[in-house]
């Protein structure tokens, strides 16, 4: 191809490169949401799981503690802290212990009568009144009097403070200066965000909010804020993963690098392979953009692992290039095998395309199309740019030595029986359990984050994230009625220590049938006034003082009931609502439980509700959501394995060729899964996708070794390219292996063994060499 | 000023009786109680109320525990009682002969000496604080305290007459009757 012509070509693929990344700027929706990624539910407990991972309230919670400052510093930070996040759309609650008698929004007060318990047992008459007004006056000569003498006209019987006390957490913290302290004297606060726990996006724009709240308090400069909980969990996890990978990543790029640089002496080279790449990466994005609305971040982490495969094919087109030859026809004697390698790969992911499991269907798509875009670039587009004089690599001295010791190795038959034994062997012996089930064990949090929120969390009393307790009816009301109808027991429960709080809705609104009932007990104006007058007689009070309290008792008279909705507009009927979902046409109460003891206990609240009221235990919830995945994960390669078969069958037309491609392959990969398992690993979803890498890697190797030229010189290029190959592959995944984050380490490990066995296991048994 | 403050410390812990009568808005004549005031040394100050009820109020680390017979205890911050902070303030300052910490807690103007009659009064330079309480005056005469008065910001005024004086607590208190008490001579 001419000068201009090859110009043309680099420029209009550049710019091809230049308009996809356009369109997936433009149209890429990364989702961070877990539930995005994880296959559909089929238990009722895994759907609750997937519309409540994030949701539930207690999984949006942040615990804050500010420390390093005096106690009274502290207090002031904290008070300033809540009340900046008060105001603030990301939160719907900020707790920090100052006693709140705005809990109630002013709007709603009248609503006091009928949220207060105090008229189910006690008529407003002129006894009780009596009794209140007499307590009132000694509050008056108490030290107490400043906190009363504002409410006392409006609300003499003290409803707020009883709704107060009601609302109140179970289990308070101590109370210093006016906000809630840790035993180590931390100034602690609750907050909630609206944002969902898992969605670590969404948190990190929550937490990003805390912390700039805090930083433009004054006086914050000498104090520490942490933070705790799910939430911020989540976040830390990413950051730390991202970190490791990007440091690990940067490192390993500069050695890929020059190691390319070392195989191939040519820049020009180095720079035009990186094209099939970058085009496939883009292509596969932006086919992801075009088929689904958004994509999980996980599927692309995935996906780009995955598609370390394709990074073969340049370099096999490099390697096998000869000394005054067009790159365009090395690669056309080399492209019916990498054509076999592409189209069996392809093949081989529809099975998870077909797996029907979203997560898994992106992958595919994002796989497939980087492939075939990587393959048939190399093919078609590559070749016309790469320098015209390149060095054969079949004259390296060094490589014929190494070709000669290759052909030299033993090859014994009994090397894949030998294998297989020792596989099934390793794989018998080693320790139970085999999988791991649980996904964040994978990406573990430091020791002491975790001792620092069970710190506070105890002292907190802050709902437990594991456990749940859902309540189910066909409307909010009957979600509420349950909810009171529960409540006796649930107290009981608490009672034997069951737990040390559970928290129900109804705690925070009554059905409305019983706010009707409270409603029917408040005496008429009239009634109240006399009864009020014969109370007061022999009372200091001023005559009229109490006149907004009778407004107030007939302004409730005539109230229509507290709804959820119409609450939901104040911050403690954001806290409610938080605790109501609506799904599929029926309601969902969900109470939120902390510091449980006996969950065989909890669980009988369930008995004889038939699903109405259970105990969703969110970590076996989660766990089992993991085995469904991984059982699609099974089944999908077990499908994949069945076309690789037939594929690699039929492009190979021969049986026994195609034995001597699949054996090596499937007995590296169980050698890898057995080695890993003896060493006390437990195999996660994370393994598998490093083990179909490694899989996808080893197919070419076979395919390679297996190809019998009778062309020593083309022999030796072929163990150039596949050493290249592997060398780049251990280490990028090599550098991976050794890092801290067992996420990190699963796939650089079982990749890198991969690697390593099957290179090994596919020159072991590769056929003719015993021919020469 | 020193001079004064200093004659009046006495070593913890050191109890006084006390008769208080709150002129209230919301009531139509003052509210009148009496028991002993105990400073327990620190920051611990104890009021026990013996008429017409029974209750004790203890301040300690910052919290009031407020006990009523057959009730359970109420806890509240102190830092919502201003009042009771205020109280603290000038009482152990006063009893443990602090000039300084009374100095830190209120702007003081000071008439008379030890030689007769004197009376402090202190208005409190924490802002919060002065939306509560407007001022506190102590009447006394030699090296005792007779009278406290603490006038609340929003009309309200507690006049505690101290020590011996407490047993003239009229039944029927206005505040004129108690500012004669206060400035008489014993």
């Amino acid at each position: 191809m001419r000068r201009g012509a090859r110009a043309t070509l680099l420029i209009g693929w550049l710019l091809a490169l230049a308009g996809l990344g356009w369109m997936v700027s433009q149209r890429l929706h990364v989702s961070t949401d877990l539930r995005s990624f994880m296959p559909a539910p089929t238990t009722p407990d895994q759907r609750l799981l997937m519309e409540q991972v994030g949701e539930g309230p207690g999984s949006r919670l942040l615990l804050l503690s500010i420390s390093g400052q005096p106690d009274a510093q502290l207090a002031a930070l904290s008070q300033g802290l809540a009340a900046a996040l008060k105001n603030d759309q990301r939160y719907s609650q900020a707790l920090n212990g100052s006693f709140d008698l705005g809990a109630l929004d002013a709007s709603l007060l009248p609503y006091r009568y009928l949220l207060s318990p105090t008229l189910d047992t006690q008529p407003l008459d002129e006894a009780y009144l009596a009794d209140q007004l007499q307590q009132r006056l000694d509050d008056l000569s108490s030290p107490a009097a400043s906190l009363l003498k504002g409410l006392l006209p409006r609300d003499p019987t003290l409803e707020v403070l009883k709704l107060a006390e009601r609302w109140a957490p179970a289990k308070s913290p101590e109370l210093r200066e006016g906000v809630w302290f840790s035993p180590q004297g931390e100034a602690l606060l609750l907050v909630q965000t609206v944002a969902a726990g898992f969605d670590p996006g969404a948190q990190q724009l929550a937490i990003d909010g805390i912390r700039q709240a805090f930083h433009a308090l004054p006086g914050s400069a000498g104090a520490k804020l942490d933070l705790s909980g799910p939430g911020y969990f989540s976040v830390v996890v990413g950051a730390q993963t991202r970190h490791q990978a990007d440091w690990i990543g940067r490192v390993s790029t500069v050695g890929f690098i020059v190691l390319l640089l070392l195989a191939y002496r040519s820049f020009s080279s180095l720079l035009l392979s990186a094209l099939p790449i970058a085009s496939a990466a883009l292509a596969g994005i932006a086919a992801l953009t075009l088929a689904f609305p958004e994509v999980h971040g996980i599927t692309l982490a995935f996906g780009f692992t995955l598609l370390g495969v394709a990074q073969e094919y340049p370099i096999r087109v490099l390697s096998h290039r000869r000394a005054g030859e067009d790159a365009v026809h090395s690669v056309r004697a080399l492209w019916p095998l990498l054509l076999t390698a592409i189209a069996s790969a392809c093949i081989a992911y529809l099975a998870f395309y077909a797996s029907g499991v979203n997560g898994l269907k992106q992958l595919a798509v994002f796989t497939i199309v980087g492939l075939l875009v990587a393959g048939f670039s190399t093919r078609y587009l590559l070749p016309h740019l790469l320098p015209r004089r390149v060095r054969d690599v079949a004259d390296m001295r060094w490589l014929a030595r190494a070709r000669d010791m290759v052909d030299r190795l033993p090859r014994p038959r009994w090397i894949p029986v030998a294998v297989a034994v020792a596989v099934v062997l390793m794989l018998a012996l080693a320790p139970a359990p085999f999988w791991q089930n649980n996904l964040a064990a994978l990406t573990p949090l430091p020791q002491d984050l975790l001792q620092h929120d069970a710190r506070l969390r105890e002292a907190l009393g802050a709902p437990d994230v594991r456990y749940l307790l859902v309540l189910q009816a066909p409307t909010e009301q009957g979600v509420l009625a349950l909810s009171e109808k529960l409540q006796p027991r649930v107290d009981a429960l608490l009672a034997q220590r069951a737990a040390d709080a559970l928290e129900l809705p109804s705690r925070y609104l009554p059905t409305a049938a019983l706010q009707r009932e409270r409603q029917q007990k408040l005496p008429d104006r009239a009634t109240l006034q006399r009864a009020l007058d014969e109370a007061l007689q022999g009372l200091p009070f001023r005559a009229d003082l109490f006149q907004p309290f009778v407004d107030d008792v007939e302004a409730a008279r005539q109230l229509p009931p507290l709804t959820p909705q119409r609450y939901a507009q104040t911050p403690l009927g954001q806290r409610l609502a938080a605790m109501l979902v609506e799904r599929d046409g029926h309601w969902l109460g969900l109470g939120t439980v902390s510091g449980v003891h006996d969950v065989a206990a909890l669980q009988a609240l369930g008995e004889n509700t038939h699903g109405a009221v259970r105990l969703l235990d969110l970590k076996a919830a989660s766990e089992s959501l993991v085995v469904d995945y991984r059982t699609r994960i099974l089944q999908a390669l077990l499908v994949a394995a069945i076309l690789l078969v037939l594929t690699i069958t039929f492009a190979l037309r021969s049986l026994r060729r195609a034995w001597h491609v699949l054996a090596p392959m499937t007995l590296a990969t169980f050698l890898v899964l057995a080695v890993e398992r003896v060493a006390g690993i437990e195999i996660s979803l994370f393994h598998l996708v490093a083990l179909i890498l490694a899989g996808g890697l080893g197919l070419h190797y076979a395919l390679f070794f297996e190809r019998d030229t009778g062309d020593p010189a083309e022999q030796r290029r072929t163990l150039h390219a596949t050493l290249v190959c592997v060398l780049s592959a251990l280490l990028v995944f090599g550098m991976l292996a050794w890092a801290t984050i067992p996420v990190l380490r699963a796939i650089g490990l079982t990749v890198s063994l991969g690697v390593a066995f099957h290179f090994c296991l596919s020159i072991l048994m590769a056929p003719h060499a015993r021919q020469d | 000023m020193q001079v004064l403050i200093a004659a009046l410390g006495q070593p913890a812990p050191a109890h006084a009786a006390f008769a208080e009568a709150r002129f209230l808005q919301v009531l139509e004549r003052p509210l009148v109680v009496s028991g002993e005031l105990s400073w327990l040394g620190g920051d611990r100050l104890q009021r026990r109320v013996d008429h017409p009820q029974q209750e004790t109020s203890t301040i300690a680390d910052g919290e009031v525990t407020q006990q009523r017979a057959g009730k359970s205890p109420r806890r509240f911050s102190l830092k919502r009682a201003p009042q009771l902070q205020v109280l603290l303030d000038s009482f152990v300052a006063l009893l443990s002969g602090d000039a300084a910490r009374l100095q830190q807690a209120f702007e003081i103007r000071q008439s008379g000496d030890t030689a007769g009659a004197w009376t402090l009064t202190l208005v409190p330079r924490d802002a919060r604080v002065a939306k509560t309480v407007a001022s506190i005056r102590i009447d006394g005469y030699a090296k005792e305290s007779r009278c406290m008065h603490m006038q609340e910001a929003d009309g309200d005024l507690a006049v505690d007459l101290l020590g011996p004086l407490a047993a003239q607590m009229p039944a029927e208190p206005t505040r004129e009757a108690l500012q004669a008490l206060c400035q008489g001579v014993p």
